[in-house]
């Protein structure tokens, strides 16, 4: 007789958790939708980008949609994943697109500059901050289909809100 | 009257947002479900013969291993190819990071072996007809990050229905 009882009360509160885990799945699933193929908020540090992003960390929006229709270019600021370290995403500027030579100086080798062309389906990336940035003048150019994302405004710290600059 | 007819047709909007909703809701679900877990891969190309015939063959592929980093040597991965970011392409783990490769450039020349240490972070693929196939040997290594999914079943046709590893 209680064994009944238990049991009902049992479906009941098993239908209504299956209803809020219902909830919260399709809103996350809305969520991970956003993020892939809309816009993503990104925490960016390290000093590679001074003075363009702080050394001690940004948080910056990230837009999905430009480098799926193919509309990233020379200059644009880009969350790229590492061809070094497939577990980590760096945040670079674009300084040549396929087929484009770039010269480029790196200051560890010295004073001479130094010329590359970049092959077909891959993107030369380089930090703003060239003495501390380790990019494509060391791991040379990547293939475009690392590229996740095209940063184009900053959210955090509240004084540096807008678009990163130029 | 025209105020009837205003309240049809909210209540049409109202049902037709409330479906376009439930159908964005089960596009969300199928999606995650890609993206994490597994989907239906279509190949096609004479590059992986004999292990994969010529005529579109449908798979299954997952993407578990890859973001956890277990694929290995061996495995049939689907990678964004590093010429052309539009195209994905279907190939074999020949190495990865930190291996020697030993490879015929050319398989009219069989004597001509070239040998090459994967640097980190890349591997390197191979299609298994040899003389058919663009791969690491004409661009390269390719960094680890455009594997996109591993193949572990075939789906189609119907009499290569079954798992697809080891091979």
């Amino acid at each position: 007789m209680k064994l009944v009882s238990y049991m009902s009360q049992w479906r009941g509160i098993a239908k209504e958790a299956m209803d809020r885990t219902a909830i919260a799945v399709k809103f996350l699933c809305c969520l991970h939708i956003t993020d892939t193929y809309f816009c993503s908020p990104t925490h960016v540090y390290g000093p590679s980008m001074l003075p363009t992003l702080n050394m001690v960390g940004d948080i910056v929006l990230v837009e999905h949609v430009s480098q799926r229709l193919g509309k990233v270019r020379h200059g644009d600021l880009v969350v790229i994943r590492s061809p070094l370290d497939p577990k980590r995403c760096l945040t670079k500027r674009i300084m040549g697109m396929e087929g484009d030579t770039v010269t480029y100086f790196d200051p560890m080798l010295g004073d001479a500059t130094r010329v590359a062309v970049v092959p077909k389906g891959h993107v030369w990336i380089q930090g703003d901050n060239i003495f501390a940035s380790h990019d494509s003048r060391h791991f040379g150019p990547v293939p475009y289909g690392l590229i996740q994302g095209k940063v184009f405004f900053r959210v955090w710290p509240l004084d540096c809100l807008g678009v990163p600059g130029q | 009257m025209g105020f009837r007819n205003l309240g049809l047709l909210g209540s049409f909007a109202k049902e037709g947002l409330e479906k376009a909703f439930s159908l964005g809701k089960f596009f969300c679900f199928l999606h995650v479900t890609d993206t994490y877990l597994v989907t239906f891969v279509v190949t096609s190309g004479p590059s992986m013969l004999p292990t994969i015939d010529l005529i579109p063959t449908m798979f299954l592929g997952e993407r578990i291993s890859t973001r956890f980093g277990k694929v290995t040597r061996g495995d049939i991965v689907i990678i964004r190819s590093p010429q052309n970011p539009r195209k994905l392409i279907a190939k074999r783990l020949a190495g990865m990071e930190d291996d020697t490769v030993t490879y015929i450039s050319n398989p009219d020349e069989p004597d001509k072996q070239e040998t090459i240490v994967v640097p980190k972070g890349h591997v390197w693929i191979q299609g298994d007809n040899a003389y058919k196939s663009n791969d690491s040997r004409n661009f390269g290594a390719v960094p680890y990050g455009l594997i996109q999914h591993r193949l572990f079943w075939r789906v189609w046709p119907i009499k290569g229905f079954g798992p697809f590893w080891k091979h």
